[in-house]
């Protein structure tokens, strides 16, 4: 799957959490989810089992602990697909 | 160190549904979804140990300046009506808490710590409203300002002033903790 493809499906994924509109429409790799998108915390729980239902993976514990960027969500969703 | 939650439990029933599957077990060890499980008001359970596990959280990377998404590894324990702990690694941070049927504010126990959580009327102005509230205990030149791992800390003449803060915002609700 393209960069680009995934960063849009990523971007559907959290629009009904974010909470910085502007952020949200200038959404880049280099985006942070709670700094930049000011998502709630309780909701990046959400934003990682949306993925998981999205892409058809499992995100284990040690890959969510890193998962508060767009860079990196994309790198482990990549990690993810390329090892099923 | 020093930190705060607050979960507002009006917006947590619309914001979040903790019914839904896997959420609990990606937030939640074996121990604390058996008191879920138990409990007759799981909903505040839950929002309860969201609460220390922020807390904690807040309070942990303010020396250990790293950002991480670990909520099931920062394990909560209830003593009291009001107190508990949570244990993350080495560390045990002592909680207290205020529960109450609008919202849940817990915070780091330290000797001599300010906290204050009150209700915010314009929902648009949180985040000046709560950092408005701490600032009232200081000089007026004093100013809120945040590192790039998002901890706040207070600025005077552009001088970071050695006081640890942590605020919070959820909803209606915000909340600060002070310690010097």
């Amino acid at each position: 799957m393209k960069k680009e493809v995934l960063i849009a499906k990523l971007k559907e994924i959290v629009k009904p959490y974010i909470q910085d509109e502007k952020a949200f429409i200038n959404l880049s790799e280099n985006t942070d989810f709670i700094k930049d998108l000011k998502i709630n915390s309780a909701n990046l729980v959400d934003v990682v089992l949306d993925v998981e239902d999205e892409f058809d993976i499992e995100i284990d514990n040690d890959s969510m602990e890193k998962m508060l960027s767009v860079k990196a969500a994309i790198e482990i969703i990549e990690a993810k697909l390329a090892a099923k | 160190m020093i930190g705060n939650d607050v979960v507002d439990l009006e917006l947590a029933k619309t914001q979040s549904n903790w019914q839904r599957k896997g959420f609990l077990e990606k937030q939640f060890s074996e121990t604390e979804i058996r008191a879920i499980e138990k409990t007759q008001n799981p909903f505040e359970l839950v929002w309860l140990f969201w609460s220390m596990k922020e807390a904690a959280y807040k309070c942990y990377i303010q020396t250990d300046k790293k950002r991480f998404f670990a909520p099931k590894k920062f394990k909560c324990f209830i003593t009291s009506k009001n107190e508990g702990f949570v244990q993350y690694l080495e560390h045990t941070f002592k909680i207290q808490y205020q529960l109450t049927k609008e919202y849940i504010h817990s915070w780091v126990v330290k000797e001599g710590i300010v906290q204050k959580s009150f209700y915010i009327n314009n929902i648009k102005k949180q985040s000046t409203t709560t950092n408005q509230n701490l600032l009232n205990n200081f000089t007026l030149e004093t100013d809120i300002k945040k590192d790039e791992f998002g901890v706040p800390y207070l600025s005077k003449e552009n001088q970071k002033l050695p006081v640890f803060i942590s605020t919070a915002h959820h909803g209606n609700y915000g909340a600060y903790a002070i310690f010097k």
